[in-house]
């Protein structure tokens, strides 16, 4: 544990890492983040919080590992040095001319439960250097001239022991708070960093962080958007990096835009109740010394009780990593040069000629048509050069003495300034109209993109399609690669992909669940597994996760465009909400059919319960009415009653059997013997059942002759004829009914007519449903439901088929057809 | 035989029509039979019976669509008698301003005895009731007094409330919604648990055994009923 000098070590109990696990086996192993949050420990031991991720890991930073440790619900103990505190890497370099490139927020330092300092004075420090206790002897000695300093040593010291102390501070503060000890609280502060894309800004953040720190007060970092201002990529992209700083940092972030800056900022602070502002100091410079003085000017003029903080520019070059948009921007000027150098070349000519020609009273105004032609193609910068290239040639070519840079009159001369500042002044004007045009065009653009977007989502019912429209849209974005998951965290399947074949290896597969899960974007250019070239965004709604978005972005060495991030935002925006409707819209369907089935059942339920309760009503009543008025009843009225028990018990006793039956048929208990059924007898004894049921209404019945047996069970066949016939006379009129039976081939043709109003064309499938019923012509209630359906039931156990005709004849009546096979027993066995 | 009083059955099954004639005949009333809702509106409209018993499933429309159109020209004492068991059907048809509901099958003594309560609301109008006595206690509104056998029982102001509300429809049922608001007032038609807590406090007071109350009873799901002596309840039970 040598590495443990001068170092603070925090201790999180949270949760935290599980070291342990990695090292077996591997001699330099990389921490296994995943194993150690498999075996669950209760306590991971992580050193070097500060420490940077080989690129195939999930995190790029090693604390990132502890969060999802802590976040796991395991403790961790945890060691660092106090140079790798984000807020304190500029003192730090300051001090020791050293650039710490690994940081750790100091949010991550701030939540831990407990710190503990771990002090050693410089020299016994520098001691177990030279005794190889810390680092190899090698890289020890490099350490030792470089860094390891006596003096560099004192001061990180110096800092350590405040940090600590600010935290106890911290610590008694919250105690007496606690316990309600009086004492000078104040107000507690709040400030507020002014950044803009410029160097002083960085500094202006961690300055801001640290007297926040130090005055244990919250702080926001702001940026003043100035109309017109918005178009610079490198700008902006700056200022993104800014304010990631600023939140690493711990910093509410907000950008306003406002033509008044000062006012703005003031506007904000009030808002935001803040006590401090922290601004750049002034740069004493050429045009910007004015701007920047009338800001600090206002600020301090208008800021009343607000405190202000001055930061002074650091005297250091610029940072390298601003490099690469000054090479941007000579690029771009040398195409601006060639294009006025052109312009200027061809004017140069055409003035001539045109001297030659006519008489012009001015040609300069050629220069100045060339300064416009470069302002309208190329914008501001190309019109800069070109008017001063024309200033120049319009010298040279044109004023007396020709082909030199000297002017004879000195009237020409203030001609030839006049010209410049005209033409400087006309060229800025059109090139900002052009830029402003192409701004415009650009937006217009996105908007019809955006526009057409949602009219596809909006016109896309299914997930399918709002998957589909997703990914295109992405990929004509970014004209890379586009995938989509969706499903809820767990379990998120690949719903569609641009082009279609793409597929997810495993690790992208883990990216887009954690995305899904921890609701951040992971992937390319973020925090976790940032190895990986595709980039995936969480579609969020207010119901939760639907799914995981995923692309390749446009370059991955720039965060995304300001524009491209809108448009990013809208797209996964809408896509999220499509595909929470389209779950919805099913949920909805499923929904409304359950609803349905409820209210099948429950009329079913109302159903039975009436047709078994109204003959029991009929029963009980009138063996109640018997009892209790036994003497006051005349002997007629005492039949009367007595026959209604009697029907009203056959009635149920028919229902009951009927349930029966149908239930033993769906049970398949139901076992119909297969022998020789006579039909004769069968049609005479359900007509007879039917005459005593129905005396007023006739049954005709006409049997072929010489029928030959069916095959079945007698007792069925006798149960579905009266089944049949009982539904012709309750739905058939007065007229009757009529049965028949004929051979027909193998097969016995059995009908029941009936000369009722029929049944509609679409009810003749569903007339053998259970519990559908046909509406009766009176209007009254119909039966159980159960007639039809129990003689299909039947008929196709004894292995025929039943089926309805209507009309059967004259556009009247219905007609119910029953095949049953011939039975195949020869005549001579039988008889 | 104009003396008899006169009772209209609306029923669509002819079994229970048939049984109803007979043995509501037997019983001294006058019986006429409708089986559609449009008949019966039209037997009621002109032939003003003294009770209608009215089944709520008619084949042309609801037994309940009957009850609203009719209470908008009669206040004819209305029984619902129907199959259907669902309580949410009973309290509406009361609340529609039936007088009593019979659940079938049903015994015919139960159903004499909730016409002759029915009956009894067109002998006196309910606000004029004065004096109820059930079981030994007596109910004096004018007097505002309760006692039970010639003992003053103390009640608060809403207990009272409530013992008034359902001995005024004495021998009825009483639906939570109607005691609620007559008790509490409109806005608090649906706080049954007042309702609940209140009978709790009320029965203690008034039964002589408030496990098995005899003096307002539990219509489970739909209300409470206010036993008077001689009624059929009572009779069944033990009545001297």
């Amino acid at each position: 544990m040598a590495a443990r000098r001068r170092r603070r070590c925090s201790r999180a109990s949270r949760r935290c890492p599980g070291a342990g696990s990695t090292i077996r086996g591997r001699a330099l192993a990389e921490f296994d983040l995943d194993a150690a949050l498999s075996r669950k420990p209760k306590l991971i031991v992580v050193d070097e919080l500060a420490h940077s991720n080989p690129p195939d890991c999930r995190h790029p930073k090693r604390w990132q590992d502890v969060e999802e440790l802590l976040d796991a619900g395991i403790d961790v103990w945890t060691a660092l040095n106090i140079q790798h505190l984000e807020s304190l890497a500029d003192v730090v370099s300051r001090i020791t001319g050293v650039t710490v490139r690994e940081t750790v927020p100091d949010l991550v330092v701030q939540e831990a439960d407990d710190v503990v300092l771990v002090d050693i004075t410089p020299d016994e420090l520098i001691q177990r250097l030279h005794d190889g206790k810390v680092y190899l002897p090698a890289t020890a000695k490099r350490a030792t001239q470089n860094f390891f300093t006596s003096g560099n040593l004192t001061a990180l010291r110096e800092l350590a022991l405040r940090r600590t102390a600010d935290r106890v501070d911290d610590q008694v503060t919250d105690y007496l708070r606690q316990k309600a000890i009086e004492g000078p609280w104040g107000a507690s502060e709040k400030l507020l960093a002014c950044v803009d894309a410029d160097a002083v800004s960085e500094k202006v953040i961690r300055r801001t962080a640290q007297l926040a720190t130090r005055l244990n007060g919250d702080w926001m970092a702001l940026h003043i958007e100035r109309p017109g201002a918005e178009g610079d990529s490198g700008r902006s992209a700056r200022l993104t990096e800014l304010f990631a700083l600023a939140e690493r940092l711990g910093a509410e972030t907000l950008r306003v835009a406002g033509a008044d800056t000062a006012a703005a900022i003031l506007r904000v602070a009030r808002r935001e109740n803040v006590s401090q502002i922290v601004v750049a100091e002034p740069v004493r410079g050429f045009w910007r010394g004015l701007s920047s003085r009338s800001l600090a000017d206002a600020l301090t003029r208008d800021a009343g009780e607000i405190e202000l903080h001055m930061i002074p520019a650091d005297d250091e070059p610029p940072r390298p990593r601003g490099a690469p948009r000054v090479t941007l921007r000579r690029e771009g000027l040398g195409v601006e040069f060639a294009a006025a150098a052109a312009a200027v070349g061809l004017a140069v000519p055409v003035g001539h000629g045109l001297a030659l020609l006519v008489a012009l009273p001015n040609v300069s105004m050629i220069f100045l048509a060339a300064v416009l032609a470069c302002a309208v193609l190329l914008g501001v910068r190309a019109a800069v050069i070109a008017s001063i290239g024309s200033f120049l040639a319009y010298n040279f070519f044109f004023i007396e003495p020709i082909y030199s840079f000297t002017v004879a009159q000195p009237h020409e001369l203030l001609a030839l300034f006049v010209f410049l500042a005209a033409a400087i002044l006309t060229g800025s004007l059109a090139g900002r109209v052009r830029e402003q045009r192409d701004r415009v065009i650009r937006h217009a653009a996105a908007t019809q993109t955006l526009y057409d977007f949602s009219r596809r989502l909006s016109a896309a019912t299914s997930t399918d399609e709002v998957v589909w429209a997703a990914v295109s849209q992405l990929h004509k974005t970014f004209g890379r690669r586009a995938v989509l998951l969706t499903g809820a965290d767990g379990e998120l399947t690949l719903q569609g992909a641009w082009p279609p074949d793409v597929e997810l290896d495993a690790a992208e597969r883990s990216a887009a669940r954690w995305a899904a899960q921890k609701r951040e974007p992971a992937g390319a250019m973020t925090g976790t597994m940032p190895c990986l070239a595709l980039l995936f965004r969480p579609l969020a709604t207010a119901r939760g996760i639907v799914g995981v978005c995923g692309f390749e972005p446009p370059a991955l060495d720039r965060p995304l465009t300001p524009e491209e991030e809108r448009m990013l935002e809208v797209v996964l925006d809408q896509t999220a909400l499509a595909l929470d409707r389209a779950v919805l819209a099913r949920e909805a369907v499923k929904a409304a059919s359950a609803i349905e089935n409820d209210k099948v059942r429950d009329a079913l339920l109302a159903s039975l319960s009436h047709d078994l309760r109204t003959p029991l009503a009929t029963i009980s009543g009138a063996a109640s009415a018997l009892r209790e008025l036994d003497t006051r009843l005349t002997p007629e009225a005492r039949a009367d009653l007595l026959q209604s028990i009697d029907e009203e018990s056959d009635r149920l006793s028919r229902f009951v059997t009927n349930l029966l039956d149908m239930s033993r048929i769906e049970a398949g208990g139901l076992k119909a013997r297969r022998e020789a059924v006579d039909v004769a007898d069968a049609v005479e004894a359900a007509a007879e059942r039917c005459g005593k049921l129905y005396p007023d209404r006739p049954v005709r019945v006409s049997l072929a002759a010489g029928l030959p047996f069916a095959r079945g069970d007698g007792r069925l066949l006798e149960q579905v004829l009266f089944n049949l016939l009982d539904n012709a006379q309750k739905y058939g009129g007065d007229s009757g009914a009529s049965v028949h039976a004929r051979a027909e081939g193998d097969e016995i043709v059995l009908s029941v007519t009936d000369e009722g109003p029929g049944v509609k064309p679409a009810d003749l499938d569903r007339i053998f449903e259970k519990f559908y019923r046909g509406g009766r012509p009176d209007g009254r209630k119909a039966g159980t439901g159960l007639g039809l359906s129990i003689c299909r039931g039947l008929i196709e156990a004894m292995g025929g088929t039943i089926v309805a005709q209507s009309p059967a004849a004259r556009r009247r009546g219905t007609r119910m057809l029953i095949r049953l096979p011939v039975a195949t027993t020869p005549k001579g066995l039988a008889e | 035989m104009s003396a008899d009083p006169h009772v209209l059955v609306v029923d669509d099954e002819p079994q229970i029509q048939k049984l109803l004639k007979v043995a509501l005949s037997a019983a001294g009333w006058r019986v006429s039979l409708a089986a559609t809702a449009a008949d019966a509106l039209r037997a009621i409209a002109a032939s003003a019976p003294d009770v209608v018993i009215l089944d709520l499933g008619l084949p042309d429309r609801s037994g309940l669509d009957v009850l609203k159109d009719m209470r908008a020209f009669s206040t004819t004492p209305v029984l619902i008698l129907s199959a259907r068991d669902r309580e949410g059907d009973k309290i509406e048809a009361l609340d529609a301003g039936a007088d009593d509901y019979v659940e079938k099958p049903f015994g015919m003594g139960e159903l004499l005895a909730r016409l002759r309560v029915a009956m009894r609301k067109t002998a006196g109008k309910a606000a004029t009731i004065t004096r109820v006595e059930a079981d030994g206690l007596v109910i004096d509104m004018e007097k505002r007094l309760v006692t039970r056998d010639g003992a003053p029982i103390r009640l608060t102001p809403k207990e009272y409330d409530l013992l008034v509300t359902l001995a005024r429809h004495a021998g009825r049922v009483v639906t939570h919604r109607q005691i609620l608001a007559a008790v509490w007032g409109p806005a608090h038609v649906q706080d049954t648990q007042y309702l609940r807590v209140l009978i709790g406090q009320l029965r203690p007071k008034i039964e002589r055994n408030p496990s098995t109350p005899s003096i307002v009873r539990t219509e489970a799901g739909v209300g409470y009923r206010f036993m008077v002596d001689g009624d059929y309840q009572s009779t069944s039970t033990s009545r001297q």
